[in-house]
């Protein structure tokens, strides 16, 4: 049957690749930050997967072609920090400092507002990691028994509201220096909002994908020795 | 022929990645173990960015897409997102608003003390 067809991996990596050049030609043209290129290849994957009936099984068979990339895509950061080398040693106590204060307040005002609306553990376990990059907080996540999916979508949400809101709450609060600005942006709002913070200027761009490293290891220590 | 090569390099320290965080008795992802193994490996000159310059900016400048999969298996959780979506929301946002703004504070008064002990001197 022609159902049998969606089985093939090539399926799921091209839908998934031709998903995401709308995302980011809609991203480019509108030049908007809800037009997130991830949340833009979300609704039009889950809807053809949902209007054709296909099983997310099918889809899978590609898509965990891509997942494999994951692993990849977060070892490669260890190339920012090389490039930052001197940026880092230059900033050093305000990097280590400011990512360990945000990352430590991000674990605990989730913990205390999962609490207070009375979420339940697996809630709680899929929530917490959401400030940092997908593929450590996909790990923190399932290891303490939380739903994948759920992470990933809290994590993307984080990263879009971070986006938006980066040059209000900088406004708002008068984060007038460049080093405050992008470690504020890469601790709260990993990659999607460093991508912001790159549009703000260079060494927010550069302190920002040093700081999402930073606080994204911080996050995984942290978790290990707490939760 | 170079393009594989850098895949090569990577990977194998993905593996070895995977191999170490199998072996060690406390949990530490396995990516996490790849990325310090590599800086390692940048740090001690053993391995040159140009080694693996042309993958790394392939996987460096399409991270999002490579977070497509993971996120769609959210419709096998539909119900759960149906049922906790404005408290979800809420935590999400607020949190992050919170975190920027801790974050920033810190590093202004961390910068601030640094000067203060720099005109002491």
């Amino acid at each position: 049957m022609l159902s049998e067809v969606f089985t093939s991996p090539f399926f799921g990596i091209s839908i998934s690749i031709v998903a995401y050049a709308i995302g980011v030609f809609l991203n480019k043209k509108t030049k908007s930050a809800f037009f997130n290129p991830l949340l833009i290849s979300y609704v039009i994957i889950i809807s053809i997967l949902t209007l054709f009936k296909i099983p997310l099984s099918s889809y899978n068979e590609g898509g965990d072609i891509i997942n494999m990339f994951l692993s990849p895509a977060t070892a490669v950061l260890a190339i920012t920090i090389y490039r930052q080398k001197a940026l880092i040693k230059d900033n050093l106590l305000p990097i280590i400092i400011g990512t360990l204060v945000g990352s430590t307040s991000s674990l605990l005002i989730v913990y205390f507002s999962c609490k207070l609306l009375h979420l339940d553990e697996v809630i709680i376990s899929s929530l917490l990691p959401k400030s940092i990059t997908t593929p450590l907080a996909l790990s923190v996540s399932t290891a303490s028994g939380g739903i994948g999916a759920i992470t990933v979508l809290a994590v993307i949400v984080t990263g879009v509201s971070g986006n938006i809101l980066a040059p209000l709450l900088i406004k708002l609060f008068h984060f007038n220096s460049e080093i405050v600005q992008g470690i504020a942006i890469g601790t709260s709002s990993h990659a999607v909002g460093t991508s912001k913070a790159i549009e703000l200027g260079e060494k927010q761009g550069a302190l920002s994908s040093v700081a999402l490293t930073f606080s994204g290891i911080i996050t995984v220590v942290l978790a290990l020795i707490f939760f | 022929m170079k393009i594989l090569y850098q895949i090569a390099i990577i990977f194998s320290i993905c593996f070895v990645g995977e191999l170490i965080s199998a072996v060690l008795p406390i949990f530490i992802p396995a990516p996490l173990i790849a990325l310090l193994l590599l800086f390692l490996l940048l740090e001690t000159k053993i391995l040159k960015i140009d080694n693996i310059k042309e993958k790394s900016d392939f996987l460096l400048s399409n991270m999002a897409f490579f977070f497509i999969p993971a996120g769609v298996k959210v419709i096998e959780h539909v119900a759960v997102i149906k049922a906790i979506w404005w408290q979800f929301l809420l935590i999400v946002i607020i949190s992050t608003i919170l975190v920027f703004f801790i974050t920033g504070l810190t590093v202004t008064l961390v910068i601030k003390l640094q000067g203060r002990m720099k005109n002491a001197k």
